[in-house]
């Protein structure tokens, strides 16, 4: 009777944990094991971005090396969850698909969806970099910038866009 | 029914089949939650279970119970609830004319099966049928209709729809592993399905005589 109340008891709590976690993966849609395991450690304090893959990753960002760099940002945070290494992999995309007649779209998209992560990701949803390599501080202004070039308007029409510079 | 099975194997199970039902591999990994007219299709199968014996609720809640007994019964119930909207779910092609054509052969089909109020084994064979048909239906040859490589079978296919116009018919295309993963997943709620405490028959009551069907604490 004792057993059968402790395997009910039991049996009960791993059913609520196993269904919270497909409710999480429903609603997050993460899609590798380190996404997973990432954001669970993430959920209880534990998860930690690999610093030296970071700052290898940052040294090939200031030398313009954004693909390589991108790889190293992933190694570091290969879960998506620091909001720090998110600005900055939006920001490779950013500078890689800028140019002065026209922006790659799709690198400037996918630039976009690591902005909202980082954005996602910060308190209060503001986020902001003390990095004076950087034109751009701020993760608002990153996502405003990769949406207005996204963005088709007249303004593509002005001669004087020649003469902007990247940030 | 023993405690770990209405504790452990069957939510578990079910749950499974929750997961993987609404599982997408295309070019990454989605996870579709069952559309309205799916969780209307799971909650009249239940009905269809209790209706042919083959699920009793009684045995999972009932006031001679203890709170967390009842409490394992209300989780099964709810499991297999939603295990049953994520299965027609899977089974059910993503959009067009087929959308349309299988919701409406599912619908008929539940409520033919209820008028008809047939046995448990029937009405788990008639479960195993239209799953299984719609199974190939979807993945097979929805699937190679909608192939843009194209084979034998696309070829055959577009030969027997000569006049079919088939942007109706196309569904758009997932990796062969989304094919294997719906095989194995719907083989799992079949066979949570048959593990489900049913209705003891009258016959069996008479064999066992002087033992009066229980209730499971």
């Amino acid at each position: 009777m004792v057993q059968s109340l402790y395997i009910r008891a039991l049996g009960l709590v791993t059913t609520v944990c196993y269904a919270a976690l497909i409710g999480w993966m429903y609603v997050h849609q993460p899609q590798s094991v380190a996404e997973v395991t990432g954001a669970l450690s993430a959920n209880i304090g534990t998860y930690q971005v690999d610093q030296p893959a970071f700052d290898e990753a940052l040294r090939l960002f200031r030398e313009n090396q954004f693909a390589a760099a991108r790889s190293g940002f992933e190694r570091a945070d290969p879960a998506h969850r620091d909001a720090r290494t998110q600005f900055y992999v939006a920001y490779s995309f950013y500078r890689e698909g800028w140019g002065r007649l026209y922006n790659d779209d799709r690198l400037f998209t996918l630039g976009l969806e690591a902005a909202n992560r980082a954005v996602a990701l910060s308190p209060h949803g503001i986020f902001q970099v003390d990095d004076a390599g950087l034109g751009i501080r701020t993760a608002d202004e990153l996502k405003a910038e990769l949406e207005s070039g996204l963005r088709r308007d007249v303004s593509d029409l002005n001669p004087l866009r020649l003469f902007r510079v990247r940030k | 029914m023993s405690p770990a099975r209405e504790a452990f194997y069957l939510p578990l199970l079910f749950l499974t089949v929750v997961l993987l039902g609404g599982m997408r591999i295309v070019d990454r990994v989605v996870l579709l939650p069952p559309t309205l007219f799916a969780l209307v299709l799971g909650l009249l199968l239940l009905g269809v279970l209790v209706k042919c014996g083959a699920l009793a609720p009684e045995r999972l809640m009932n006031a001679n119970r203890p709170a967390l007994a009842n409490l394992n019964g209300f989780v099964v119930l709810g499991a297999a609830f939603l295990a049953g909207a994520q299965a027609f779910n899977l089974a059910t092609p993503d959009a067009g004319l087929p959308y349309i054509l299988f919701s409406v052969f599912f619908l008929v089909l539940l409520l033919n099966t209820l008028a008809a109020s047939p046995d448990r084994v029937r009405v788990l064979r008639s479960l195993v049928v239209i799953f299984g048909s719609a199974f190939i239906l979807k993945f097979i040859v929805l699937a190679a209709v909608s192939d843009p490589e194209g084979g034998r079978l696309r070829r055959v296919l577009l030969a027997l729809l000569e006049g079919v116009t088939l942007g109706t018919l196309t569904q758009p295309v997932a990796h062969p592993a989304t094919g294997y993963l719906a095989f194995v997943t719907l083989l799992l709620f079949l066979t949570g399905l048959a593990l489900l405490p049913h209705e003891v028959a009258s016959s069996q009551l008479s064999v066992v005589g002087s033992r009066a069907p229980t209730i499971d604490n």
